[in-house]
């Protein structure tokens, strides 16, 4: 089987709540649990089909590489803000 | 474990800033949707790897170094070989005006959470900071806004949008003029949103995208803090129980807040930021 090279990249925008228990059916089947959770999948018509049932609900991007979980964790990390200038006890530089 | 050691090194060095390659790229991190390159077109990942900061960089890469090579040349740091965005015209002219005004107030960043604050004050984080002693000094290098009583400094807004830029249409204005309201001048500037860095990030991700501020240039303040100590809580008991049931938990919660002191905010001085004159 060869590795896909395209992907959806599918976040969920809106809820399935008071739907049709098919259309939630779908987005578990995607593995949209919960809202603005985003999975990768490949390009095929299986795929492109059940995002076209629950187009209404979801955002859809097709890129090259799909992000693993530790990927996109890491990616919502935000920036510290500060670094460590000078340690406790060490001497100021340069005077 | 590497990238601890190498991190830990990097921050127990003698540099007063540090190399210019690890300086955090996240600065030039926007939400603004181009429009142009928004059609089927899927954002470029040649030039993905430029919004990633170094310091997120070193863990990535030794967390995915399993994962295919790909992913080290995706999220590589930025060339170092750019030159720094040229200070808008707005800031090069007032900026000095700014400067000159003391006292001067700045909204830093911690982890995205903004805390206004000015030189002598103590600041109670609602966090515990890790890896620091008492005595530490800090520099903070994220701002939003700088001031002092008539002048403000921003940077340009972002547009936060939900929708990736292939299935929204509306285009997003990048650049915003300062405009002078009241008595206030505001000085806007668009440094990092504007078009020399105009970088996506690898995929555009609606809900990290969503509420994210646009930070100044870090050249042009100078924002120091000491760490005081640690703070704690009074000790709180949680009960947790069920109606009818005479099983009660008790959980204890006594948490630690990390005590800064504001040594010093300063506005830079043209001479220094154009001279690069590190401090």
């Amino acid at each position: 089987m060869s590795t896909p090279t395209r992907f959806f990249r599918i976040t969920l925008l809106r809820s399935a709540i008071g739907l049709p228990t098919r259309t939630s059916g779908v987005l578990k089947a995607l593995g949209l649990h919960r809202r603005l959770k985003t999975v990768y999948h490949p390009v095929t018509q299986d795929v492109a089909g059940q995002v076209f049932a629950v187009k209404e609900l979801v955002d859809v991007q097709e890129v090259d590489r799909a992000l693993s979980d530790k990927e996109m964790k890491q990616l919502r990390q935000p920036d510290s803000g500060f670094y460590v200038e000078r340690r406790a006890g060490e001497r100021v530089m340069g005077s | 474990m590497l990238s601890r050691n190498v991190k830990r090194a990097l921050l127990d060095s003698r540099w007063p800033l540090p190399p210019t390659f690890l300086l955090p790229w996240a600065a030039t991190l926007t939400t603004v949707s181009h429009a142009t390159e928004a059609s089927n077109i899927p954002p470029p990942l040649v030039n993905a790897g430029q919004h990633v900061s170094p310091e997120r960089l070193e863990r990535r890469h030794d967390q995915t170094s399993s994962d295919t090579p790909s992913a080290a040349s995706i999220l590589k740091p930025a060339n170092t070989s750019t030159p720094p965005p040229a200070l808008s015209e707005s800031v090069r002219t007032l900026l000095p005006v700014l400067a000159a005004q003391g006292p001067h107030y700045i909204t830093a960043h911690l982890y995205d959470r903004p805390y206004l604050l000015t030189a002598g004050d103590t600041v109670r984080l609602p966090f515990h900071m890790k890896n620091v002693e008492p005595g530490d000094v800090l520099r903070l290098n994220r701002a939003s806004v700088l001031g002092s009583r008539e002048y403000t400094l921003k940077a340009a807004a972002a547009t936060p949008a939900l929708k990736s830029p292939s299935m929204s249409s509306s285009l997003a204005l990048d650049d915003t003029t300062g405009s002078l309201e009241s008595h206030s001048m505001v000085m806007s500037e668009p440094g990092l949103s504007s078009s020399g860095s105009r970088i996506m990030p690898p995929h555009f991700v609606p809900h990290i995208a969503a509420g994210k501020v646009s930070y100044l240039d870090e050249r042009l303040f100078v924002c120091r803090a000491v760490v005081m100590g640690v703070e704690s809580e009074p000790l709180r008991v949680k009960e947790k129980t069920k109606r009818r049931q005479r099983k009660i938990k008790k959980v204890k919660s006594k948490h630690r807040y990390t005590i800064l002191r504001v040594k010093e905010v300063r506005v830079r001085s043209l001479e220094d930021i154009e001279g690069g004159r590190e401090e």
